[in-house]
């Protein structure tokens, strides 16, 4: 084992570190505000996957089609989740913890054959636009440019978060409503609103996320199951409604994956629940979440 | 009390007709209706009566499952001795991976069980020599004496479903199914009056376990095969939907939410492939609806028929009436 295949292994890790990241902020930030495990969120970024294709093939003749389309899938999966917000999960957010699950599994569920109705059980492929077909050289090691696309992505996006939360003021009640919805509701904030904004955010963020996995292969039904579990397993590892939180998990999660896959493929997913299931038990909060929340 | 046995005798003299007038495809149904009602039923051990969710109980229940195939394709164990030790060995996994569950409450506890569910579902999926992996096992024959018709073999999982319910009943009803009910309404104070939590909500759990290895031990023989995907965390929320389908608040409640929602996935595949869209509707409009569930209708509506007497009925706040 050389060092550069090693090199090889640590991005193709970062770079599903980078698609797990954007799948389970939005996962994170909506259980962190409204307290709702949201099992559709690998449904709505499987769906931006799809939206994103059709966007490409509406475009196809434009050179900018393939850069559009993964924006457009972004806001697409956010109408259907604010559509979702709206209609189903405003009044699920008293209710109690199984009838929680219960709806937004079921929404899953709906989902996912919404998906086969629309666009049908064939697997489809994005073509992906000609500076990104080549393979770049790093250190020696060969790499897909598209990957450096993901990762760069993924950290714009991270970053934009990270402002977002730390210097507007959407994003102090944000922070301030993880904390504690009673207070921020007493001090005059419409929670209602925020509630709906924050689940719009997450699913834009799943749709994004589905848009810029599209390319890397072809698009399949049930995709989505494998993801929503380990998006699971990120947010519990870095703690709930934290982003950097979120941003540890994946990385610990997609370079455990790639690492496992080169010296012990059967075990990769097993690892990756014992690891979980370790957090949850030592630190039932994860590694950046706050012991304080009830 | 009288109307509970008067209700649970009426249910059993149906599943003893019903399989003499339907046709031969309605007693798979029937049967299937059992198996999974056992296992919904065990599962309402930790969620109705512990007041905890888990989302992982498929794993014992695949346990149970590959129990019974491995003894009985590779040792040649005659399926009757394999029921217990199905039960045995989902109760000691129970025991080992819930002696951590316990220690958390609410969406936590969710996650982690869920978490085992799925390490127990990839162990079996990858380990192809022992378990065949994502192949399962075929071939699991039930013994000659059940032959090949669909009757003996449905009259067989009744016989061994009532016991396990009868037994879930007794356990329920007991002191310490009592104390179940006082950990669910409020665990500080039950520890308080000197009970220890933890070890009584782990036996719990292994109960709730070994029952559903032994719902579990009977699917195999009845589908003559087993798949890793029986444990995964799609598997898990079945009983889930059927409990709260039937009625968490009942005893019988999982029991008849198999029923109905066996019966409607039975006759909803017949003509289309899209069940988990229309289950999925069916769920959102039972959780918005009716949150008492199909027999939480039938006592609100008609509430002569199913009065309780047992005297530990508690209003949960939002005017439900829990058992």
């Amino acid at each position: 084992m050389d060092i550069t295949s090693l090199f090889t292994q640590f991005l193709s890790g970062l770079t599903y570190g980078t698609i797990l990241f954007l799948v389970a902020a939005g996962l994170s930030l909506i259980f962190g505000v409204m307290n709702i495990l949201n099992f559709a969120h690998a449904a709505l970024w499987l769906m931006g996957a799809y939206f994103s294709y059709t966007f490409w093939n509406l475009m196809q003749e434009h050179s900018f089609a393939f850069w559009l389309s993964i924006p457009l899938a972004g806001f697409a999966a956010a109408a259907v989740g604010w559509l979702m917000e709206v209609v189903l999960i405003k009044r699920i957010y008293k209710r109690e913890l199984y009838e929680q699950l219960l709806i937004t599994y079921s929404v899953a569920l709906i989902l996912s054959d919404t998906i086969k109705l629309t666009w049908g059980v064939t697997n489809k492929l994005i073509v992906r636009p000609e500076m990104l077909r080549k393979p770049v050289f790093i250190f020696g090691a060969p790499l897909d440019s598209y990957f450096i696309f993901v990762i760069l992505a993924g950290a714009a996006v991270a970053i934009g978060l990270w402002w977002f939360l730390k210097y507007t003021r959407y994003g102090h009640i944000v922070k301030a409503a993880v904390y504690s919805r009673e207070m921020v509701g007493a001090l005059g904030i419409p929670i209602p609103q925020i509630d709906t904004w924050v689940f719009t955010l997450g699913i834009f963020l799943a749709g994004f996320a589905g848009g810029i996995q599209a390319p890397i292969g072809s698009i399949t039904l049930g995709m989505d199951t494998a993801i929503i579990i380990q998006a699971f397993c990120v947010v519990v590892i870095g703690g709930f409604g934290s982003l950097m939180g979120t941003l540890v998990g994946s990385l610990i999660v997609g370079e455990v994956l790639s690492f496992t896959i080169l010296f012990w493929p059967e075990g990769a997913m097993v690892l990756i629940f014992v690891i979980t299931a370790a957090i949850l038990i030592v630190r039932p909060w994860g590694l950046f979440g706050t012991p304080m929340r009830t | 009390m009288k109307n509970k046995y008067f209700f649970a005798t009426i249910l059993f003299m149906l599943a003893v007709v019903l399989p003499f007038i339907v046709p031969v495809f309605w007693v798979h149904v029937l049967t299937e209706i059992l198996i999974l009602g056992l296992f919904a039923a065990s599962f309402n051990m930790i969620f109705g009566y512990m007041g905890q969710l888990t989302f992982g109980h498929a794993a014992y229940y695949g346990i149970g499952a590959y129990t019974t195939g491995l003894l009985m394709v590779k040792a040649n164990v005659p399926m009757l001795a394999t029921l217990p030790l199905s039960m045995l060995s989902a109760g000691l996994c129970a025991a080992l991976l819930g002696y951590f569950c316990v220690k958390l409450r609410g969406i936590y506890f969710a996650i982690l069980t869920m978490a085992f569910g799925q390490l127990v579902y990839y162990i079996i999926f990858q380990w192809y020599s022992f378990t065949g992996g994502d192949n399962g096992l075929q071939g699991i024959v039930p013994p000659e004496f059940l032959g090949k018709a669909a009757n003996p073999y449905y009259f067989f999982t009744l016989i061994v479903v009532t016991i396990g319910m009868i037994a879930l009943w007794i356990i329920s009803e007991s002191p310490f199914g009592y104390t179940m009910r006082a950990i669910r309404d409020n665990a500080e104070r039950t520890e308080f009056i000197g009970i220890n939590v933890q070890r009584y909500m782990l036996l719990n759990f292994i109960i709730a376990a070994m029952f559903a290895g032994l719902a579990g031990a009977l699917w195999g023989p009845f589908n003559r095969s087993v798949a890793p995907d029986l444990t995964n965390w799609m598997h898990s929320g079945i009983p889930v939907f059927m409990t709260v389908m039937g009625g968490p608040f009942s005893f019988l409640g999982p029991l008849v939410g198999s029923a109905i929602y066996t019966f409607l996935m039975a006759t909803v595949t017949s003509f289309t492939e899209y069940w988990p869209l229309v289950s999925g509707v069916i769920i959102i409009l039972v959780v918005l609806l009716m949150p008492g569930g199909f027999l939480g209708l039938i006592d609100e509506k008609f509430p002569f028929l199913m009065r309780r007497g047992n005297g530990t009925g508690k209003t949960d706040g939002q005017g439900r009436q829990e058992r």
